[in-house]
């Protein structure tokens, strides 16, 4: 009776991680998409140098953002399996591509909601959050990206 | 204040350095937000409140920071880095560190 149990929980997480989860990730990203089509014009780098810097009314200021996502329960299972046989590990690397492309959209509209139009020296950084030992079985990943934000002229159309 | 995280600030050149400064905090989680963590592990998504830890610490280590640029005079901030460790299994530190000078517009 307790094995039927057990294994009823199971089954229901592992669906809750493929129908919520899935849904979830799939929205995520759809809104990605769309904040990335609208930020299309900002200039992003990852040079020290201010490419097409132009002396604009503010001087240039630094830009943190910070995004922790977990991974739902299926994923983490399917990654798990991994261990055994090695190799890519897919799921997760969706998760930390969310995790990033969140991150750099949140330096976006944070230096544009302050009137710049570029960001330069854009750098990525996976903090450790640790947790306790009931949520070490979930990947959880904390990004925390850094740019400068600054003002450059626009590209001759 | 200025705070870049390059090492020079575009339209300004930097007259003095002032040296070394940091800033650091260790937040510790509480049991509420672990609690909806580990509901959200379920399912996935962002976990709002490891977020918000983050960036409540990230402010307050730079703040800190920023304090002891100023006791030293200087006008602006540069090459900011950030680095974190996990100190407890319930504790993060954020460590904010960087160089502070003197800039002057160019």
């Amino acid at each position: 009776m307790e094995l039927v149990f057990d294994v009823g929980i199971f089954l229901l997480l592992i669906l809750l991680g493929l129908f919520v989860g899935g849904w979830q990730e799939r929205s995520h990203f759809a809104s990605i998409l769309r904040r990335e089509q609208q930020m299309a014009e900002t200039l992003v780098t990852q040079v020290k140098s201010f490419p097409s810097s132009m002396p604009g009314d503010a001087p240039p200021m630094l830009m943190v953002a910070e995004v922790v996502v977990a991974t739902d329960y299926l994923k983490s299972f399917l990654a798990k399996l991994r261990n055994i046989f090695g190799g890519e590990v897919r799921s997760y690397q969706s998760l930390l591509e969310r995790a990033r492309r969140e991150a750099t959209l949140r330096i976006l509209a944070r230096a544009r909601h302050q009137g710049y139009n570029a960001v330069c020296n854009m750098r990525y950084q996976t903090a450790d959050v640790g947790g306790n030992s009931t949520m070490r079985s979930v990947a959880m990943v904390a990004i925390l990206a850094t740019g400068t934000a600054y003002h450059a002229a626009e590209p001759p159309t | 204040m200025i705070v870049v995280n390059t090492e020079d600030v575009a339209g300004y050149n930097i007259v003095e350095f002032k040296g070394i400064v940091q800033g650091n905090t260790v937040r510790a989680k509480h049991a509420g937000r672990d609690i909806m963590a580990g509901f959200k592990n379920l399912i996935g998504g962002e976990l709002k409140g490891y977020t918000e830890l983050l960036t409540e610490s990230r402010r307050q280590a730079m703040e800190r920071m920023l304090a002891q640029a100023e006791q030293l005079g200087a006008n602006a901030v540069v090459n900011v880095r950030f680095t974190t460790s996990a100190v407890t299994a319930g504790a993060a530190e954020l460590y904010a560190y960087g160089t502070a000078v003197v800039v002057e517009p160019a």
